[in-house]
């Protein structure tokens, strides 16, 4: 009793009766979720997104920090995002699609045709979408919808403009102070750089993206196509000669064995570094030379894709589509997230410096204007030459849509290996565009 | 006690070679939710596909290739190593870490080394003049320097493990027959390859067989290095199958690709099993 008496404060039994019934009656006033936290987060739903590491870090920034933080509060969904190198998002969806798990929403770079008996139909996304923001433009359409089953297999919310990058002292000296503007343009000027400087042209000649996309439109400008309008096989053409005779010509006056290990960072690291005269790549050689405040910033400029012999087109950079696996578990807000994050897409076209471009051109009204005048550019008026972007860019699988087909041919590099072997003089043209024709035929055989 | 070792067979052995079995006479692409038979169809697409015809070839010349230098190679380092000097055990150390680091970091170390604009090598041989500034040679870009070099960089991984086996052979060989050899007036080279070399043989054995192997099946150098570039030149099977199944959905088509390893390296387990069983009854 004299113990008790002498001390004022709580004594052990006093401390853990109080915070015992604190405990209770918090537990009371809070529901289950106190005591049981895991029922807590039961009831709060997940969306899982994989895509890539953005070209342009702060888009990701936004991405991630912004828009999905805002999403997530608002639908009470926890959000999460993983992001891999592009070069690895073909692999990790054919995991997931194999073994039927992984995220709720899937970004690729490339239309995936051949995923489409594993992913929703994606017309009610479109049709919302549409809604709100007016049409979409048909690269889209092309990219990500297929005509014999009436479904979309994905959907895409941008694509990213594939532009010449040419050093201006250069080619000024070579006697085109405005750049190439045709192929023609291109073997000429970039033969006189290297012969005077030995500075070589960049365009890849690898199995890989960059590559794949710069020699599509190279095919397409010498009116060479893999398909027609209606999926036969149209690749073994005198136009499609014509284009593998160019890409020799191109290759052993103006080139090295270097475009036969391009990366995707290589057109990047080769125009930084001051050592290729011309790639075609998307906007972000300039915007990491403006980011890191590199001398060689305003040296590099921009221009519209070339003109070849039969027309001015290429290829989009890439093509964002998401598809949403028929086994996702949050399918309902996998779609509503894509619908919502159109609402916002201006914010993303603003967070990545224009890299990506609407589909939707409602979302961003005055695009021209917005990117006609950019103060983090020498000169500010450097992507001025984007604005007329849709008139030149157009879908894998061109004309036709990009079906299975088109999209396993694709990622079999078929295209950059056969304007490779001829380049280097290991095929001629007449025998390269028949073994292309027979892999061709090969590859759409088996998806009939 | 054999559970763990029969479920991990099974689990991760069996299992999958049962299922490329069944993908490969199937029409199994990625996105597929029914398969059919199609019989030997698989087979007979890849067989038309130059890129597999060429896989075939390099994985021979890889293989092959990087066992006769690995072989030369770790049995100048066994006999090096073999002798007492100052330093030794931090050399065995230093010569291990080709073997202990993760493959795919050595061969991105290696990417770099050979890096069209970054390479160190190129950077010293226009540094010395022996070059011009853009002239100096495309290490991956070149189909026969992208050949060595994969080759190259198979060797520099397998030497050290090679070595460890070789060394750990020859001391195990009684001092008193080198010596004897010696007092018979038999100078180095007689000894090393009249005396020692036969007796070392079911041992090289065992390091080539299990090289023949690691770099057989291996992708990892080949995707990482060159991604079977320049144009097809590097690919190899297992890469080959990764990049038509995997990559470019065709499951089916990787999986006979894959099959097609299976018989070569039946008979090398074989060799490996009787190898084995001669050395323990000797």
């Amino acid at each position: 009793m004299g113990r008790r008496e002498k001390n004022h404060g709580l004594s052990r039994r006093d401390f853990i009766a109080l915070t015992g019934r604190s405990a209770l009656a918090l537990g009371a006033a809070s529901g289950p979720f106190f005591l049981f936290p895991e029922r807590a987060a039961a009831q709060q739903k997940t969306l899982k997104i994989l895509q890539w590491s953005h070209f342009v870090p702060a888009y990701d920034t936004w991405f991630d920090g912004t828009f999905c933080k805002e999403w997530g509060q608002k639908h009470d969904t926890n959000v999460t995002v993983d992001h891999i190198n592009l070069v690895d998002l073909p692999a990790k969806a054919a995991s997931e699609a194999s073994a039927r798990r992984g995220h709720d929403l899937v970004m690729l770079l490339s239309p995936p045709a051949a995923y489409e008996k594993q992913t929703i139909d994606m017309t009610h996304v479109y049709q919302e979408v549409e809604k709100r923001h007016g049409k979409k433009i048909d690269l889209a359409h092309k990219s990500t919808y297929n005509p014999k089953t009436k479904r979309y297999f994905a959907f895409s919310d941008s694509y990213v403009p594939d532009p010449g990058n040419w050093h201006k002292d250069w080619w000024a000296a070579a006697g085109f102070p405005n750049g190439p503007d045709t192929y023609e343009e291109l073997r000429v000027g970039a033969k006189k750089i290297r012969d005077t400087t030995g500075h070589p042209c960049g365009l890849g000649l690898s199995q890989e993206l960059d590559s794949s996309m710069a020699m599509r439109a190279l095919l397409w400008s010498f009116g060479g196509a893999e398909q027609d309008e209606a999926g036969n096989v149209t690749i073994n053409s005198r136009n499609t000669i014509e284009a593998l005779k160019y890409m020799k010509a191109l290759y052993q006056e103006a080139e090295t064995p270097e475009v036969f290990t391009w990366t995707p960072p290589s057109n990047n690291q080769a125009m930084l570094a001051g050592r290729v005269s011309y790639v075609a790549n998307a906007i972000s050689i300039t915007r990491q030379a403006e980011r890191e405040h590199l001398p060689i910033e305003s040296k590099i400029m921009v221009s519209r894709a070339l003109r070849g012999p039969v027309r001015r087109i290429a290829a989009e950079h890439v093509m964002d589509c998401y598809v949403i696996w028929d086994f996702a578990e949050n399918k309902d807000g996998a779609q509503q997230f894509l619908i919502d994050y159109i609402d916002a897409f201006h914010d993303g076209f603003a967070a990545g410096q224009f890299y990506n471009f609407p589909c939707f051109p409602h979302t961003v009204p005055d695009l021209k204007k917005e990117i006609a005048n950019d103060p983090r550019a020498t000169p500010p008026d450097k992507y001025n030459v984007l604005g007329d972007v849709l008139d030149w860019a157009t879908n894998v699988g061109y004309p036709g849509y990009a079906s299975a087909a088109i999209d396993e041919a694709f990622k079999g590099w078929v295209i950059p290996t056969t304007f490779a072997k001829v380049a280097r003089g290991d095929e001629t043209p007449e025998n390269a565009a028949k073994a292309a024709e027979d892999e061709y035929k090969r590859i759409f055989a088996r998806w009939k | 006690m054999l559970a763990p070792a029969v479920l991990y067979i099974l689990l991760l052995v069996a299992g999958p070679f049962l299922l490329a079995i069944f993908y490969a006479f199937s029409d199994a692409r990625i996105g597929n939710t029914q398969l059919h038979f199609v019989g030997l169809e698989n087979f007979r697409s890849i067989l038309q596909s130059p890129s597999f015809r060429i896989a075939v070839r390099n994985s021979f010349i890889f293989t092959i290739g990087s066992q006769i230098v690995v072989i030369i190679a770790s049995s100048i380092l066994a006999i090096a190593l073999e002798q007492p000097f100052r330093g030794r055990g931090m050399l065995r150390f230093l010569m291990l870490l080709p073997w202990v680091a993760p493959i795919a970091l050595g061969a991105i170390g290696w990417k770099w080394i050979l890096d069209s604009i970054y390479s160190v090598i190129s950077w010293v041989l226009v540094a010395l003049h022996l070059y011009k500034p853009f002239g100096a040679p495309m290490w991956l870009g070149e189909p026969h320097l992208a050949i060595a070099s994969v080759l190259l960089v198979h060797s520099w991984r397998l030497i050290p493990f090679s070595t460890v086996i070789l060394l750990a052979g020859r001391t195990a060989i009684p001092k008193d027959i080198p010596e004897a050899a010696a007092v018979d007036g038999a100078g180095f080279w007689r000894t090393e390859f009249l005396i020692l070399l036969p007796m070392m043989m079911p041992i090289i054995s065992v390091a080539v067989l299990f090289g023949i192997i690691f770099t057989f099946t291996d992708m990892t150098v080949v995707y990482i290095l060159t991604a079977g570039g320049p144009f097809d030149s590097t690919q190899v099977l297992p890469s080959l199958a990764f990049t038509l199944g995997i990559q470019g959905s065709d499951l089916a088509a990787g999986a006979a690709i894959s099959l097609t390893l299976v018989p070569l390296l039946v008979i090398i387990a074989y060799l490996m099993l009787r190898v084995a069983h001669r050395a323990e009854v000797t």
